[in-house]
């Protein structure tokens, strides 16, 4: 990045980067030097880290009952059994 | 005519050792828990790859059935997980070919100068300081809790929904099947920074999204 700071407005962009572990080194300084000082960004990035969690937690749709059927004979087909 | 479906409620076997022994074995019960489990986190990733939900999940059946098919020569080198995704995407992407839908990944993913975060939420030059927050995140009290209520869910669900299907496929399989950057990036044909924008784009939408909830439930 070569800068010597970094402002909350550029933080917002790196958050994921920086759950990741993904930033360069003397990024990562730049980045904890500012959320040491910065209660709304450690704020932002918390709360991005709870969306994260939260969209983990969601529950998947079940597949159509039709289509686990027709899944469900052709498995039993290949082991041999009439669906 | 009329398999009795096993109940919904059945439990993986809690190693994948134990999993894949019993597709092998003719389990039924494990494989219509695998599909309950996976399909539509598969179908999400089809949907970046073709051009309706319909395709979308005739794509996701094609994947189930070559599982059926490939079950016993699955080696175990990467993770059950891991290899449906790959079989879907296999199956996504010729299917997008195809279809002459040959956008490249990352372009569906939304412009790429969209800032995680309106450029109106920070101070302006001329401003006290420049570039600092203007209209803060505002704290969020006990989000894990408040976030299960229905209402959020169902917010939760409409937010994920609207995202474009690109971020949809990269949110899915990093946030929700816990797969690593790596593999997604593999899995999508993405560069390691295009897969993060990506996936940083649909969380910070998400984050907006919440936002918004616990703003109007504490109005």
């Amino acid at each position: 990045m070569n800068r010597d700071e970094i402002l909350c407005r550029d933080f917002v962009e790196l958050a994921t980067e920086y759950l990741d572990g993904a930033l360069a080194e003397t990024d990562v300084e730049l980045v904890e030097e500012h959320l040491v000082i910065c209660s709304l960004c450690r704020e932002y990035v918390g709360q991005i880290e709870a969306t994260a969690s939260a969209v983990g937690a969601t529950e998947t749709a079940e597949p159509p009952e039709e289509t686990l059927r027709v899944l469900l004979g052709a498995f039993a087909a290949r082991h041999g059994r009439a669906a | 005519m009329t398999t009795e479906l096993p109940p919904p409620t059945t439990r993986f076997p809690e190693s994948e050792d134990r999993l894949v022994a019993a597709l092998r074995a003719g389990d039924e019960q494990a494989f219509a828990t695998l599909v309950r489990r996976y399909h539509a986190s598969l179908k999400r990733v089809a949907r970046a790859y073709v051009s309706t939900d319909a395709v979308a999940e005739e794509v996701v059946q094609e994947t189930w059935l070559a599982v059926v098919a490939g079950i016993e020569r699955f080696e175990q080198r990467a993770t059950l997980k891991t290899w449906l995704f790959h079989i879907l995407t296999n199956k996504a992407k010729t299917r997008g070919v195809r279809e002459r839908r040959t956008v490249p990944f990352a372009s569906l993913a939304g412009a790429d100068d969209e800032p995680a975060v309106s450029p109106e939420r920070f101070q302006r030059a001329g401003d006290a300081w420049p570039g600092h927050w203007a209209t803060p995140p505002r704290p969020w009290e006990d989000p894990e809790r408040r976030l299960q209520s229905l209402e959020a869910r169902e917010r939760l669900r409409e937010a994920i929904a609207a995202l474009p299907a690109a971020q949809q496929a990269v949110l899915t399989l990093r946030d929700v099947e816990g797969l690593e950057a790596d593999e997604v990036c593999a899995l999508l044909d993405l560069s390691p920074g295009n897969q993060r924008v990506i996936l940083h784009r649909a969380r910070a939408k998400v984050r907006d999204a919440l936002e918004q909830w616990f703003e109007e439930e504490a109005a």
